[in-house]
């Protein structure tokens, strides 16, 4: 046992001094801090002011998308400053303000039922009212004066976010007054980047092209009727831009052209605008209920939600951790291996020993990993979440409450000795790196079937494919895992768990021995007959 | 220490149908150096790793130091391996103390164990190295006071020699021979007869897996017809004709034959029970003018040769 200890106490030491290790450890961090940042950064830094032109022949549009642009820009200045109180908010002006605690059981939950779309919909459609009240009252300025006594002593200024879309004058050469496929024609070279047009004395690339043809009324497409545009080959309003992916403008200009000729349409009606727009606003109001909860209770909160989707976290973490720590086992035990070291380390420990302390140190390896990944996690959704600390804090004791975090160091476990189990089968059988690639090919893409089914699976937690994955023991921990949300019925809990036990010690009582053959030949990997008749052999209780 | 460090008896050892060890039977007393000789495919490795319970053999019982399996006794064995290998990624007194933790030392008296031996044998300087930077010799040297750092009773070295430069060949020696001094019981193999020449009390001698030789190196030796050599510009046919002489060989190119005036050397093998004495009366007698005279013993790589024969050339290099 002591000698166990000893090569596991190695095995962490010196796997944790190398390169591998801390990269791992530190990626992931990098990565969420990255995906909270970025995002942030380059919008406040990175996003690049794009400039774009704007030919309305008709004339009825131009101030209509320059005011929608603008409120689009107010919109991001609003969300901006938002971001800057939470950021630079003080914890204690904000309590002696009588801020509200948060509880994540009251915050509602993003709607729950529909797609991520119908989610970010809702987002955007949800204040309307906020951002006409903000510009109502005067603002930016009136915003920052607002916010001035909870922020801190030492916040940095606010800094207005760029506009995004800067419209710029038709350059000289073009005829605005032109057919809009000979003004297309001559912008084609400055949309294509090989000529820049001039912005305030210096060189600019043409972002977009928006050209609305003179009669464009007459091209509307009008339910009942035809659409004009098919009928006559035309184009309508031409969006020029040699940017597909980012189609926010286009976005933004349709909008508001929708909008208007809606507003021209209720006119026509003899409808009263105001009252329409009125109507326009009013919603059902919407609550999704979970009957599992205690009474007064039911609404789907933020709890409800960062329980549903958090056990497909911990399968992620799970599979990246198995994998990434199988990885290490493999490279350490071929170390051994190839360095013939194994050979002094057989004289002086036993092959149980060795292999349990190989077991035990890179597990431990793999515990430090995932404790890190999650502290990290915690730690920067606390700082990120600025007065509201207690967020991450609510977060973790949903975690803490639910029996996702024991569920996942149980079937970390198993499922790691199991995976190990076959690893130093590989590793003990291949004398290089080269050789157990192929092995390892073959076990990636058994691997690889959790990571695709990762997210059907939540949606039918105890359908025929989970309950299928989650019988066959090298799926099990994350089959199980991804359904711990859906509370999976209690027999098959223990059952595939057992299975799982079962099947774990098997594979490690058949590697050992394959393990104690293996770990001392040379030359080429066995044939797999030859490793089927060791198994047998082990089987009969010889060696 | 009555006990035999060692004691093999009818051992065997089959890889599927390839028999490895056939029949080997060895007992090694406390406190001697023993050399396992032999060609590349003989048998060593297989029989120290069968000594050390790394493999367990198919036939026959291994006793080492009273113990019927080397795991009891582990702790009181060192063991060099053939192929030499050391993490790379270690610092040398780290492995030097690591093993010898795994052999039941404390953590902190291996460490300071570990830089006093580094330090007795000129590493000191590369203690906190990492030992893929050391050179081969180097790590070599690591190597075997990594298996020798718990000061073990019994030690089993594998080609100790191997990949080492003569004067790294000599502290080697040195190392062993100290061990020696101090009563622990040495197994070296090698296939360098000179080492086992220079230091062993006793050989084994193997050959396609069977033991063709046991015993002290002068017991080896007497195997061998001794020889005379003498040096003469006479001709020396006629000595071929004395009983106690069994053949008369040039040693030099063209014999006898040479010049008059210069002297050749020849090789007489003479019978087992001669004086050598009587030889040189005999050249006395017959007129012969001697230039130099000597005794010569067979060398230990003539005795292997002799021993293991010319077959043996063929195999190993099958």
């Amino acid at each position: 046992m002591r000698n166990a200890f000893l090569v596991a106490w190695r095995d962490f030491a010196e796997s944790a001094k190398t390169k591998g290790f801390w990269i791992g450890l530190l990626l992931f961090p990098a990565m969420i801090f990255a995906f909270v940042q970025v995002p942030k950064y380059l919008e406040k830094k990175g996003t690049p002011q794009r400039y774009f032109i704007l030919i309305d022949q008709s004339g009825a549009f131009e101030e209509i998308i320059e005011e929608g642009l603008e409120r689009a820009h107010q919109r991001r200045v609003l969300r901006s400053l938002v971001d800057y109180g939470r950021e630079n908010a003080s914890m204690e002006k904000a309590r002696q303000a009588g801020g509200k605690k948060i509880d994540l059981e009251d915050i509602p939950a993003p709607d729950v039922s529909g797609g991520a779309e119908q989610f970010l919909e809702e987002f955007a459609e949800s204040n309307p009212d906020a951002l006409e009240k903000f510009l109502k009252r005067g603002g930016r300025e009136m915003m920052l004066q607002r916010m001035k006594p909870y922020l801190r002593d030492d916040a940095e200024e606010y800094k207005e976010p760029k506009r995004r879309y800067v419209r710029v004058a038709v350059p000289e050469s073009v005829d605005p007054e032109a057919g809009t496929s000979v003004i297309s024609e001559a912008l084609k070279p400055f949309l294509r980047g090989t000529r820049k047009i001039r912005v305030d004395g210096e060189d600019r690339k043409l972002y977009a092209a928006v050209l609305i043809p003179k009669d464009i009324e007459g091209l509307v497409s009008r339910p009942g009727q035809p659409p004009v545009t098919l009928m006559t080959g035309r184009h309508g309003v031409e969006y020029w831009s040699a940017n597909l992916a980012d189609l926010d403008l286009h976005n933004d200009i349709r909008n508001e052209m929708n909008r208007e000729i809606r507003r021209k349409a209720y006119l026509a009606a003899g409808m009263d605008v105001d009252a329409v727009r009125q109507v326009e606003r009013t919603r059902i109001p919407f609550a999704t209920l979970n009957p599992k909860k205690a009474k007064g209770k039911e609404k789907v909160s933020m709890a409800d939600f960062l329980r549903q989707w958090a056990p497909s976290a911990f399968v992620y973490l799970l599979w990246i951790s198995i994998f990434t720590i199988s990885q290490m086992l493999l490279s350490n035990t071929i170390e051994e291996k190839s360095n013939r070291i194994i050979e002094v380390l057989l004289s002086s420990v036993t092959p149980g020993e060795l292999m349990m302390g190989k077991l035990a140190g890179i597990a431990a390896i793999g515990l430090v990993m995932i404790g890190t990944w999650i502290g990290s996690l915690v730690a920067i959704l606390a700082w990120k979440a600025g007065p509201e600390v207690e967020f991450a804090q609510h977060a973790f004791d949903v975690l803490k409450n639910s029996h996702l975090l024991p569920a996942f160091f149980v079937y970390f476990v198993l499922g790691y000795l199991l995976y190990a189990g076959v690893i130093l089968t590989i590793g003990s059988l291949c004398n290089t790196l080269k050789d157990a690639q192929n092995y390892m090919g073959v076990v990636t893409v058994i691997m690889m079937v959790p990571m695709l089914t990762m997210f059907f699976i939540p949606k039918d937690p105890n359908g025929t494919l989970a309950t299928t994955l989650s019988w066959i023991p090298i799926y099990t921990p994350f089959a199980m895992m991804n359904r711990m949300a859906a509370d999976p019925p209690l027999f098959e809990v223990i059952g595939t768990t057992a299975l799982l036990i079962v099947t774990t010690v098997a594979v490690l009582w058949l590697s050992g021995k394959i393990f104690r053959i293996g770990i001392l030949r040379t030359g080429q990997p066995p044939k797999i007959l030859e490793l089927f008749r060791w198994a047998l052999d082990a089987v009969r209780g010889r060696n | 220490m009555s006990e035999p460090a060692l004691e093999i008896r009818n051992v065997d050892k089959l890889y599927g149908d390839f028999h490895a060890v056939k029949d080997v039977s060895l007992t090694i007393p406390a406190g001697s150096i023993h050399g396992f000789l032999g060609p590349n495919g003989a048998g060593k490795t297989t029989i120290i790793r069968m000594i050390l319970e790394i493999i367990r053999p198919t036939r026959g019982e291994i006793a080492v130091l009273g113990e019927v399996s080397a795991l009891k006794v582990r702790n009181r064995i060192g063991y060099l391996p053939e192929e030499k290998g050391l993490y790379k990624k270690m610092k040398a007194w780290s492995v030097i103390a690591y093993f010898a933790t795994l052999k039941g030392m404390g953590r902190k008296a291996a460490k300071e164990r570990a830089f006093e031996l580094l330090e007795k044998y000129g590493l000191k300087d590369f203690a906190n190295a990492k030992t893929d930077a050391l050179s081969k010799g180097m790590g070599q040297k690591v190597q075997m006071l990594a298996s020798i750092a718990h000061d073990p009773e019994f030690v089993i070295l594998d080609e100790p020699f191997s990949g080492l430069d003569p004067v790294n060949q000599e502290v080697m020696e040195d190392i062993i021979r100290d061990m020696a001094d101090r009563n622990r019981t040495v197994i070296f193999s090698t296939h360098v007869m000179q080492h086992a020449e220079r230091i062993c009390d006793r050989i084994l001698l193997m050959a396609q897996g069977r033991k063709v030789f046991d015993g002290t190196i002068a017991e080896a030796k007497r195997t061998l017809p001794r020889r005379v050599r003498i040096e003469t510009g006479d001709p020396v046919g006629q000595l071929e004709e004395l009983d106690d002489v069994v053949d008369v060989a040039a040693l030099n190119g063209d014999g006898g034959s040479g010049d008059e005036g210069r002297a050749a050397r020849w090789e007489l093998r003479i019978a087992e029970k001669a004086d050598p004495q009587s030889i040189l009366q005999e050249c006395f007698e017959r007129g012969i003018r001697l230039r130099s005279f000597e005794l010569a013993d067979p060398s230990l790589h003539e005795v292997f040769v002799h021993l293991v024969g010319s077959g043996v050339k063929e195999a190993s290099f099958r």
